[in-house]
């Protein structure tokens, strides 16, 4: 019965009730989609280094797991030192160009030979390989954003760049350029930001990290194994702040609607509380009525923000298709509590107010 | 026999700002169990707030109310509810219904806060009885004032309750449907030996109980 009149009450004030689902819906959305973007960029950078072939990567000291942001490039004669280690197959230096000019964009300036050597070779969908000092290659996902094709003139760090051939996406940036053009380019001569290491065998990966510390003492040199382990949203510097503080914005929105929207209802309803307890029904029930109430639009308001989440997901896809967002039943779960707990907080205080009203007074509430 | 109600100098004090309201000052009242009692008098005599307090929805200043054998003054509101819960019955003169739940719901209601659970031989009998099969299903702004009443009736009595409470029962209700609700609690009374106690300004309505006590200034001034 006590569901009956709950479900009655919801459907009594259609506008209150819809506003109430949406702000757990957007609160749940607003989780999923701001987790889901961090996660997919993180996760989408490490796939994309795993996808160059590496097995070791060797940086400056105190350099970024995110290549974007390392700034402090390394002499490139380090290259040939690394590739006197034995079990080395192949080494290739790159230097990263932070492009943010529409977009943000790390191109790679790589050595073709040796970055082929390492990962295999790109795939090209159209075109070729650079010919020109101002050539650069573009990923297909880029290509598509930006329906870009081979010929066409993009301009990158003040330069204009003939786009040479369209390839497989997966292989570290989603654009290139000749390593020399980026050295000169950022005033770095005979320097790189990273060198990509291929083990003759992966199993060797240890052995030849040890040797690299060795060698480089003060380096950092991490397995790709271990840099894919590292990349989560935590590792990241900034990223998990920035994570919880758009959570408890999300969680504070439901919460203040929730709390809002039911301690409208309560003085809307005194009278009716003032029955209910005319009835004899206790303290608990009444809280529990209204909790129930609550409980009830959040699990709606779950299923809609899921719903919207999807949504906003395909939409997302659709115009940004270099983006990537991951939606994974853990945090989906997560935010259904958080959009619980935020709910029964915010109802929980009318919900008390309700219990503690003097029956006399309530019933004589007009 | 013990009486059902048994009230000895009662007191009640509301407290308006810094001010002391006295309602009731000192009530003296035994009513038998089957007794139906018209309580009358002018209007703030203290009659609501003496069927407030036997209904235990709010508690007395000073003074005994023992009602069914239970000291209202030595139990905290919590007893009292449970007590309300199972040994009273409230009609009042608004109906008080719940406007979102039909008539059905409104009856049920009573029985899931009592939480015996659903009783169809006495739902089938108190809505026979009362009139109300048609209605059932209709929510209160689709029935009449004394349908609404009869409901509220039903939703009382639905329970089984010691002693029906009523609250100015014909205040909102023509002649007619005034009529109707008087004898469906004389037939209550008669045919169950239902205690109640009714309060009203109507002399026709007090006529119909057995036993009429005048109230003035918080005070029974005659029995």
């Amino acid at each position: 019965m006590i569901n009956r009149m709950i479900l009655q009450n919801i459907f009594h004030r259609p506008i209150r009730t819809a506003v109430s689902i949406l702000a757990v819906a957007i609160e749940v959305g607003m989780v999923l989609l701001v987790v889901g973007l961090t996660s997919g960029l993180v996760h989408d950078t490490a796939k994309r280094v795993e996808g160059v072939g590496a097995d070791i990567l060797v940086q400056p000291p105190g350099a970024s797991l995110f290549f974007g942001l390392s700034q402090a490039p390394m002499p490139i004669k380090i290259g040939d030192r690394l590739a006197e280690i034995p079990r080395v197959l192949a080494v290739s230096p790159a230097l990263f160009q932070f492009h943010s000019s529409g977009g943000l964009n790390i191109i790679y300036g790589i050595d073709l030979d040796s970055f082929d050597k390492v990962g295999g070779g790109f795939v090209y969908h159209s075109g070729g390989p650079f010919e020109q000092p101002f050539d650069i290659l573009v990923d297909d996902w880029y290509a598509k954003a930006n329906q870009v094709k081979v010929g066409r003139t993009l301009t990158f760090l003040n330069h204009d760049f003939r786009v040479t051939g369209i390839v497989e996406h997966g292989k570290g940036s989603r654009l290139f350029i000749p390593l020399k053009t980026a050295q000169d380019l950022a005033n770095a001569q005979d320097r790189a930001s990273i060198f990509f290491v291929k083990c003759s065998d992966p199993a060797y990966t240890d052995q030849v990290v040890e040797g690299i510390h060795k060698l480089l003492p003060r380096y950092q040199v991490l397995s790709v194994r271990e840099y894919m382990s590292m990349m989560t949203s935590n590792n990241l510097p900034f990223l998990p702040a920035f994570i919880n503080v758009m959570i408890g914005v999300a969680v504070v929105i439901g919460f203040l609607v929730i709390f809002l929207s039911m301690y409208t209802t309560i003085t809307e309803r005194t009278r009716e509380i003032g029955i209910l307890k005319s009835l004899g029904a206790s303290k608990t029930y009444i809280v529990e009525a209204i909790l129930r109430e609550a409980s009830l639009m959040a699990l709606i308001g779950i299923l809609s923000g899921y719903a919207g989440t999807l949504i906003t997901r395909k939409l997302i896809l659709k115009s940004f298709p270099t983006l990537s967002v991951d939606l994974t039943f853990e945090w989906a779960l997560w935010a259904a509590l958080l959009a619980i707990a935020g709910t029964l907080i915010g109802a929980f205080y009318p919900a008390l107010r309700a219990a503690q009203l003097d029956p006399v007074d309530a019933l004589a509430y007009e | 026999m013990e009486p059902i109600i048994a009230t000895q100098n009662l007191k009640k004090v509301y407290r308006l700002g810094k001010v002391d309201v006295p309602a009731l000052r000192g009530v003296d009242l035994v009513v038998q169990e089957g007794e139906f009692l018209a309580v009358v008098g002018p209007s703030g005599c203290g009659k609501s707030t003496l069927l407030h307090i036997l209904g235990g929805l709010t508690g007395p200043t000073s003074g005994s109310v023992l009602v069914d054998g239970n000291d209202f003054c030595t139990m905290t509101d919590g007893d009292r509810t449970r007590f309300r819960r199972h040994k009273i019955g409230f009609v009042f003169q608004r109906f008080n219904l719940l406007p979102t739940l039909t008539a059905r719901q409104n009856i049920h209601i009573a029985q899931d806060i009592q939480g015996n659970g659903f009783n169809p031989h006495r739902f089938d009998m108190v809505v026979d009885m009362l009139g109300i099969r048609e209605k059932l299903n209709h929510k209160p702004f689709a029935m009449s004032g004394g349908e609404q009443q009869r409901v509220a009736i039903a939703r009382a009595v639905i329970c089984e309750p010691k002693i029906l409470l009523a609250d100015e029962p014909t205040g909102n209700l023509d002649t007619e449907n005034s009529q109707i609700v008087l004898n469906m609690m004389r037939m209550l009374n008669r045919s169950f030996r239902q205690t109640i106690l009714m309060i009203t300004h109507n002399p026709e309505a007090a006529a119909v109980s057995d036993r009429v006590v005048r109230m003035r200034d918080g005070r029974v001034v005659s029995d």
